[in-house]
């Protein structure tokens, strides 16, 4: 009996040992970048002596931290919303009307994922540098990319969410209910994949914000983001660059945040009514 | 006349053929019943009575107004899912009302009218939850109102009672038949279930491979198929050929070669009883051995060896037959007139 018990706390050991290492092993630069953002300075020590709130003033007074960060969300939510623009309607038809051709959209989502971002983007320079379409250097090639980027993901839960409600059903039933397809799109689909789609849109927008590779390579300099900010930031002094890390991470927060409120999403008087329904 | 009238019907998924020529006419307030397997065409021909599918040829009628080419939202018709397909970002009151506001009638109008369909289907004091927090039993009858509040011409539900739990499954079946009636709602149920096909319908169509295989009411589908698909999928038939049937001692005057019989028509008596019920001229007697008994609750369910040939018996599970044992000899008795000769479809 109390070999058993002795069995059972041990293994209970392990699993929280384990747990903590992990948190350690994730959490440890993330606090050290936050150490070293507040700190005067930090050589030796194994922690800091003084602390300061100088590299914060600094950058949110730098001309450049501001405008960077609003060319970030600018492109982000651009690309964002394009890509919804484009890919509920398509992924509504295909998953609903076409199903057949839901295996080749499948495929064609999946792609971005075969190529690494190095390889693309030189191809991409080399299209749109000349020619017909020369948006190279400006915002539209980075919005160009983003939008194949985040495609796996748009494509992903806006499925999911068509799947999780019987798109097809409902589209059914509200029809021989009367409602035209436009109608029935808007008043029974849409409200049901909005969550879904608000949490795709969240996720995809922070995948942008913290994306290096495309932004350094395809406009560089002519169009600072945030990354590039960083990167700039990271060879002239490393407790500035950790301020903007940890604004960053602050930011990712709350997106999550969002997310995570979003993902139990419910009808405004659908909690009411449960408690309603808990008291009879 | 006909209320609702299909014409040669017919629907092609690419080459294989889904229904086959079918027609059939349905009275007006008829509650009739397509059962048949899955894959029997049963659904595409409901769902082309509802405009969500197309048809290869043939044409419907509602009332006397052709519907073959119209868009769904036109037919005037009220459909339940097996789904439920009630609308999740809507409360009871709402996805009652959908319909009606998709006429444009005002608020106070339809207020009456999903007030009086939430009366007719017991859920008051419910109108304000949303689908999610119904129960499946709830959900379903939601569904029914929001088909029956615009009075539409046919009603048709697609297995609506398949995902319900049994118990559910026979209450909502009598009320949905009450309605019906109430109502005076010509019908169209699709089931593969028989229970619930006998019980419900004025008239059933059994359907195979997109074909008709037989029509008719609950009662002479039951005691009188005429097809071996119809036999083995309404009943626990015995299906016989005419030399298994010869075998087992019987003189038949008849141009069958297939038989069907009931295994509760048959009756089981010792070996050494003679006498009463067992005149040779309207019975089948021979000897059967007992290879295994099933309780099936009310009922004794017998699997009996003859000459090489096996038949199921039903018994009523009474105490008059406890002394029937597995690996006895048994004597039964098969009435002549039980034994269906049945048609081979072309």
């Amino acid at each position: 009996m109390s070999h058993d018990t002795t069995k059972k706390t041990k293994g209970l050991f392990w699993h929280q040992a384990v747990i903590a290492l992990l948190l350690i092993y994730l959490f440890l630069p993330v606090m050290a970048t936050l150490l070293l953002s507040l700190a005067k300075e930090w050589q030796s020590e194994l922690v800091p002596h003084h602390y300061t709130l100088q590299w914060y003033v600094e950058i949110f007074t730098d001309v450049r931290f501001i405008s960077a960060m609003g060319r970030s969300v600018l492109v982000s939510a651009i690309t964002v919303i394009i890509s919804l623009m484009i890919m509920v309607p398509a992924i509504f038809v295909i998953a609903v009307y076409l199903p057949k051709w839901e295996k080749l959209l499948q495929i064609a989502v999946l792609l971005p994922f075969a190529f690494p971002p190095v390889v693309t983007a030189i191809g991409l320079i080399k299209i749109y540098s000349s020619g017909p379409i020369a948006i190279s250097g400006t915002i539209w090639i980075l919005v160009g990319a983003y939008f194949i980027l985040i495609l796996p993901f748009s494509y992903q839960s806006i499925r999911n969410s068509l799947r999780t409600i019987h798109a097809k059903d409902l589209m059914e039933a509200a029809e021989i209910l009367g409602a035209g397809k436009i109608t029935a799109f808007v008043q029974v689909i849409l409200p049901n994949i909005l969550p879904g789609i608000l949490i795709s849109s969240l996720l995809s927008f922070s995948l942008i914000f913290g994306e290096f590779v495309y932004a350094n390579l395809l406009v560089g300099g002519s169009f600072e983001t945030i990354q590039i900010y960083l990167f700039n930031k990271m060879r002239t002094g490393g407790q500035t660059a950790s301020a903007v890390v940890i604004t960053y991470f602050i930011l990712i927060f709350i997106i999550s945040g969002f997310i995570i409120k979003l993902g139990r999403w419910k009808p405004k008087e659908y909690v009411a009514s449960t408690i309603a329904k808990g008291g009879e | 006349m006909s209320y609702v009238k299909i014409e040669g019907v017919s629907k092609y998924f690419g080459s294989t053929k889904v229904l086959n020529n079918i027609s059939l006419s349905i009275e007006e307030g008829e509650f009739i019943t397509l059962l048949g397997p899955s894959g029997c065409g049963k659904s595409t021909l409901l769902r082309a009575i509802a405009g969500l599918n197309d048809l290869s040829s043939g044409d419907i009628y509602v009332g006397d107004k052709k519907i073959t080419h119209l868009p769904s939202k036109d037919r005037e018709v009220g459909m339940v899912f097996q789904s439920y397909a009630l609308f999740p970002n809507l409360n009871v009151f709402q996805n009652i009302a959908f319909g009606l506001k998709m006429e444009k009638m005002d608020k106070e109008q339809y207020t009456v009218k999903v007030e009086e369909m939430v009366e007719l289907i017991d859920l008051k004091g419910k109108e304000n939850m949303y689908p999610g927090q119904l129960s499946g039993g709830q959900q379903q009858r939601v569904a029914l109102a929001r088909a029956l509040i615009k009075k539409p011409k046919i009603l048709l539900l697609d297995e609506p009672l398949s995902a319900l739990d049994a118990q559910i499954r026979r209450t909502l079946r009598n009320e949905i038949r009450l309605i019906q009636r109430k109502l005076n709602m010509t019908t169209i149920f699709v089931t593969h279930d028989q229970e619930e096909a006998l019980t419900i319908s004025d008239r059933i169509f059994v359907m195979n491979h997109g074909d008709i295989e037989q029509e008719g009411g609950p009662r002479s589908i039951y005691t009188s198929p005429e097809t071996e698909f119809v036999a083995r999928f309404i009943g626990n038939y015995n299906v016989l050929k005419k030399s298994e049937l010869e075998t087992t001692g019987a003189r038949l005057v008849s141009e069958n070669e297939l038989f069907a019989i009931r295994p509760e028509a048959i009756s089981i008596f010792p070996l050494a009883k003679e006498g009463h019920n067992m005149d040779e001229t309207i019975n089948i007697i021979c000897e059967a051995e007992v290879v295994m008994s099933t309780v099936l609750g009310n009922v004794m369910r017998f699997d009996m060896d003859v000459k090489g040939i096996g038949i199921t018996v039903d018994a009523l599970n009474e105490s008059k037959i406890h002394w029937i044992k597995n690996g006895m000899t048994v004597q039964i008795a098969i009435p002549i007139e039980e034994c269906k000769g049945l048609r081979i479809p072309s």
